[in-house]
């Protein structure tokens, strides 16, 4: 990352004895697309707020091009948002609301009217300059508030879960064109999401809210491959956890011991590990291999099948441990195991020590 | 008239009675009530304006050439045109501040609100009197200020009418535009914010063209009503600066000429009319409560 442009320095936002936002520090690079990915109540529209100037920080700073924004009222932050509820300036029209920012700096007309037809290109709503926002659906109605916000040639544009009213087909369809507006814009864009998919869909980096801090920042493939909690293993892709107990760690590599198997060398561990203490194990079902014997030599642990079903392009297997605890397995559509497996079947699921993760 | 429609539903024979919101048969009672009781004595009203003492327009000739008259008409139209004025200045601030004040605190000041409302007019009235007069609570107050010598007229003339007037008109004005502003989505002011609108830009160009259904609708029943106010002119105005409603009672009680009563009565209800047309086409019935 070259020089940070945007830089989000210990933000902590109180609200009387409740701490919303705790001490988040973030660096973002010009033309990035982050999101803020996490749960109602973890802190990242408060943080996107701030941002925006609604709300003031207990403490902390932030820095466009290496200068506070904090003292600049929203109005003259220059800063674009696109909000959930749909905000378009219901008296007025398509091509008056994508003008209102223009005419409210005082540009002369013909640029306005110039800036008003690139932005309505742009957004691919050409010809319904002269509709009333109440007269568009949903989704046309967000793109026209995408314009508006990028009308004045922002430096930064923050989205607060645009699209968490539309349905999931239209979703997908204003996905694909916020992606291709980021691309031919290069604004930098800041994304507020508790939509997994979406988040990596959109993103170049991902940063994950929990309880008011960021957990982990990194792609999605980063975030995916390698969570630095057990609460980003559960939030981004699917996982399945077995408790286990911590024989020895060290080097961020962890001796474990799962019940019914024998002891599993090797596997990444996070947290605060301490030997001989209880620690979770954490499985995807896509990494997960089906095995009707038990391996020889294979890390697997022994369980009943309690559920099959057929998905399209996968099969997801239901399974149980001994213990009773649920472990998912995914097979691709055609897998010979199928045919023949049922209900009931006891089977061995192996495993890559060094693709599970153990969480202190 | 009649616009019931009797859809079938498939496969079943009985014909499907379904109440429809253009059905009004059912408030025939009512509209016959109101026929009789306010249509025909308009009517009658109309026809002694142009028959007594002798047939034909005599009245609105005298009342219209007599600059007595015109000035009485003129009295009524500033006072209403100031007391609509004024009650849109003052209440437009108090709506939102009662939209976005705590519910809590909300409610108390509505609570305030409508029991000056449910006070007895009269009493209001005199109180205004009191409170007016050149001894009164307020001329005593601005000496004792020093901002002024010697007490202000303010009771007896068209102020006193204009200040009465306003404080029994407020909560005309108050309540639909409350109701207006409590709709709008703060989130709008937001993004009108972050567009780069200052709190006055967001205010002209956004707040105030939301804002307008509420406050015509306001405006004309505060004019109209004022147009026809009866107890605060006759009460806190005295005898030298007449309203309409005044005229129209003295030419009733006082001289027994309903001629010329239903002639003052009739300018003043094609006034109204003008006014609700005028509010009709520009703000349309969708607005009004209508459809």
């Amino acid at each position: 990352m070259s020089k940070p442009f945007l830089q989000i320095r210990g933000i902590r936002k109180e609200y009387g004895p409740v701490t919303a936002v705790h001490d988040v520090n973030l660096d973002v690079a010009q033309g990035e697309f982050l999101t803020f990915l996490g749960p109602s109540g973890s802190g990242k529209s408060t943080t996107l707020y701030i941002l925006a100037g609604f709300e003031a920080p207990t403490r902390g700073d932030i820095l466009l091009n290496g200068e506070t924004l904090l003292s600049t009222p929203s109005h003259k932050r220059n800063i674009g948002m696109v909000f959930q509820r749909y905000t378009l300036f219901p008296h007025l029209t398509v091509g008056e609301n994508i003008a209102f920012p223009l005419k409210v700096r005082r540009l002369p007309k013909a640029e306005i009217d110039a800036k008003v037809r690139d932005m309505l290109k742009l957004v691919r709503l050409e010809g319904f300059e002269d509709r009333k926002p109440a007269q568009m659906s949903g989704g046309q109605q967000q793109r026209v508030a995408l314009a508006r916000a990028l009308a004045y040639d922002p430096p930064v544009l923050l989205m607060d879960e645009p699209l968490s009213a539309l349905d999931k087909k239209l979703r997908e369809e204003i996905q694909h064109e916020i992606r291709r507006i980021h691309q031919q814009t290069e604004v930098t864009i800041l994304y507020v999401t508790h939509d997994q998919e979406e988040a990596l869909r959109l993103s170049d980096r991902i940063a994950v809210f929990s309880k008011g801090v960021i957990d982990q920042i990194g792609t999605g493939p980063e975030l995916y491959a390698n969570p630095a909690t057990r609460f980003v293993a559960e939030f981004i892709g699917d996982s399945d956890f077995l408790p286990c107990d911590l024989v020895t760690a060290a080097n961020g590599k962890a001796e474990i011991a799962l019940a019914g198997t024998t002891v599993i060398p090797n596997v990444p561990v996070h947290g605060k590990p301490v030997a001989g203490g209880k620690a979770a194990l954490m499985l995807r079902p896509e990494r997960l291999r089906l095995m009707r014997s038990a391996p020889g030599g294979a890390t697997a642990v022994p369980v009943t099948i309690s559920d099959i079903t057929f998905l399209g392009n996968n099969i997801h297997v239901a399974t149980e441990t001994a213990r009773g605890d649920a472990l998912a397995v995914r097979l691709p559509f055609g897998h010979e195991a199928i045919s023949s497996l049922s209900r009931g079947d006891s089977v061995w699921l192996g495993f890559d020590p060094a693709s599970a993760h153990v969480f202190c | 008239m009649l616009s019931r429609t009797d859809a079938r539903a498939p496969g079943s024979k009985a014909p499907a009675y379904r109440l429809r919101l253009t059905d009004f048969d059912l408030t025939l009672p009512a509209l016959g009530l109101l026929v009789l009781f306010f249509v025909v004595p308009v009517a009658i009203l109309l026809a002694r304006s142009v028959s007594e003492p002798v047939p034909g327009l005599g009245n609105y000739a005298e009342l219209l050439g007599s600059s007595t008259y015109l000035r009485i008409f003129a009295n009524t139209f500033i006072v209403s045109g100031l007391v609509t004025l004024v009650s849109l200045l003052i209440g437009f601030p108090v709506a939102w501040a009662l939209a976005i004040m705590p519910s809590r605190l909300a409610s108390v000041v509505f609570a305030i609100l409508l029991l000056s409302m449910w006070t007895n007019l009269l009493a209001r009235t005199y109180a205004w009197m009191v409170l007016l007069q050149r001894t009164g609570v307020i001329n005593k107050m601005l000496i004792a200020l020093g901002l002024i010598d010697k007490p202000l007229p303010l009771v007896n003339n068209l102020t006193g009418v204009t200040i009465g007037m306003t404080y029994i008109m407020l909560p005309f004005i108050i309540l639909p535009l409350y109701g207006v502003i409590r709709k709008i989505d703060p989130a709008i002011l937001q993004a009108a914010a972050l567009c780069g609108a200052n709190r006055w830009q967001a205010l002209v160009r956004v707040l105030l063209p939301l804002a307008m259904p509420g406050m015509a609708a306001g405006a004309l029943m505060v004019f109209v009503m004022s147009l026809g106010y009866f107890v605060t002119p006759a009460l806190l105005g005295g005898t030298a600066n007449m309203m309409l409603a005044e005229l129209i009672a003295q030419f009733v009680q006082s001289l027994v000429n309903w001629g010329m009563g239903g002639a003052a009565a009739l300018v003043l209800l094609v006034v109204t009319l003008a006014l609700y047309a005028v509010q009709l086409r520009f703000f349309g019935t969708d607005r009004m409560g209508g459809r």
